[in-house]
């Protein structure tokens, strides 16, 4: 579904990216896992057109994202969402107008509808109706991380990105959000793609894992086939050998 | 030294252009006015409602000051309807309007470039990507038409403030004039022209520099909250420069 072919991605001279090459298949959750500073972010960015590579493809259905018009992109991106590590919710609209802003803007659905989606996506996530006329600093971390995927539910995405999906979460919320990745998974088979240096996140959720070492991928392979000299490798050595 | 003087020219040139290239992307954007109406409006609604009470206090006291100078430097074997005149002139094509947009510079392009800024430090302009909307259509767009509309509006507020301010002292409470002279000073060489470029073309202009400037300064942030901060400083030191410049240029060329 999507194919990663050669990315290569510098700031300022310095390599961040050096050659990325991985297929994301429909259905499946897959991980990159690393510790931080070895270029996640830049990657799973780079999938969904926020940041664009110095070299290399990104296939999604088999069109190159990076030279699709960008009003065909816009269909194609339509189909994906992205959870944002810092939520990324607009602080100037309450939780309502967050959640519904995509299909105000996008989709020919009456204003009941809209509500109606916007009802069933937040008591998905498990929240009430009660924070939907709140503001995003009004809630604590954790809710805002659930709103933050009850608008990523309703884009009705076949392709779901998160990025450190748990960071600055206590373990309640952790779990819940673990809980959430692997409902959507089950109930509308999306397929996610994870980034986080969080390891028992990845044994939790993942179907697939990439372990990204400095810029490179240094293993590719189903959850099970992870060791844990990989991960000694991938965080001891990895942060030994940080400049 | 000289490294630094050529880094700095370098970066200002650079500044222009990308300037220039925000302003050609949010024409491109253009058509997309109908889509983006409900941000439009919340602006319009920020550029106007949030702004008049300031508006009316600066123009009471810029009608003050225009009159307090006018009467001062006067001789009195000036006729006062010229004294009127010029009073009336000074307000609604130079003061009025240039102290608004400066303090609205101020206000409106600290507070537009802050917005944006920390809106791309939080990843919110990231996040209107994925939800396949151009920020330039989403945020700015709305921003610039706010300013050229909105501008010209509020400053015809507070020259009509400035104005009866000035008519209310001069006539009725110091009897300085009568009103019928008052009413004689302002059609003396009187041109429709004025009233257009003080009300309309400047406060137009100012608008359009202050939410585009603002806007580019937001989106070039980096940097957390510090960041965030030096964006609004630039915002507003750029647009008040701009503003001056312009203010002489549009005076130079058409009146």
């Amino acid at each position: 579904m999507i194919q990663v072919r050669g990315i290569h991605k510098s700031f300022d001279g310095k390599p961040v990216l050096k050659g990325i090459d991985m297929d994301l298949n429909e259905c499946e959750t897959t991980v990159i896992l690393g510790p931080s500073g070895q270029g996640k972010t830049v990657l799973i960015k780079s999938l969904v057109r926020l940041i664009r590579p110095d070299a290399g493809r990104i296939l999604i259905d088999g069109e190159d994202i990076f030279t699709l018009p960008l009003k065909r992109f816009r269909t194609l991106q339509n189909s994906m969402a992205f959870v944002f590590q810092a939520n990324a919710l607009f602080d100037f609209l309450n939780v309502r107008d967050n959640l519904s802003l995509f299909m105000r803007m996008h989709r020919r659905m009456s204003h009941a509808e809209i509500e109606s989606a916007v009802k069933s996506a937040i008591q998905f996530v498990g929240l009430g109706s009660s924070v939907l006329d709140k503001y995003p600093e009004e809630l604590s971390g954790g809710m805002q991380k659930r709103v933050a995927i009850a608008r990523a539910i309703l884009k009705d995405p076949r392709v779901i990105f998160y990025d450190e999906p748990t960071v600055g979460l206590d373990e309640g919320n952790v779990k819940k959000v673990i809980e959430l990745i692997g409902r959507l998974k089950e109930e509308v088979c999306a397929t996610s793609v994870i980034v986080t240096h969080d390891i028992p996140l990845m044994q939790q959720v993942a179907d697939k894992v990439a372990l990204l070492k400095q810029g490179e991928i240094m293993f590719m392979g189903p959850r099970q086939d992870i060791t844990s000299e990989m991960l000694h490798t991938l965080y001891v050595m990895g942060e030994a050998n940080e400049p | 030294m000289i490294e630094k003087l050529g880094f700095r020219v370098i970066g200002f040139f650079r500044t222009v252009w990308e300037v220039f290239l925000l302003f050609l992307n949010t024409l491109k954007a253009f058509p997309s006015v109908w889509f983006y109406r409900r941000q439009i409006l919340d602006q319009l609604h920020v550029f106007s409602v949030n702004t008049l009470p300031i508006a009316a206090v600066i123009a009471v006291f810029v009608g003050l000051g225009a009159m307090i100078q006018g009467t001062y430097q006067s001789s009195a074997l000036v006729p006062r309807t010229f004294t009127i005149n010029v009073i009336f002139k000074s307000t609604i094509l130079e003061l009025c309007p240039i102290v608004l947009s400066l303090v609205l510079a101020g206000k409106l392009g600290a507070s537009l470039a802050a917005e944006i800024g920390s809106m791309k430090i939080s990843e919110q302009i990231d996040a209107l990507q994925t939800l396949s909307l151009d920020p330039i259509g989403f945020l700015i767009l709305p921003r610039i038409f706010a300013g050229l509309i909105m501008l010209p509006v509020i400053t015809i507020f507070a020259n009509f403030i400035a104005l009866f301010t000035v008519f209310f002292v001069a006539t009725v409470m110091t009897q300085w004039v009568s009103a019928p002279e008052f009413i004689s000073g302002m059609q003396l060489n009187f041109r429709v022209f004025e009233l257009y470029f003080g009300n309309i073309i400047k406060p137009a202009v100012f608008g359009f520099w202050i939410a585009l400037i603002g806007s580019y300064f937001g989106m070039k942030t980096h940097g957390g909250a510090l960041g965030v901060g030096k964006t609004s400083t630039n915002a507003v030191v750029v647009s008040a420069i701009l503003i001056v410049l312009f203010d002489y240029y549009l005076g130079a060329f058409l009146l």
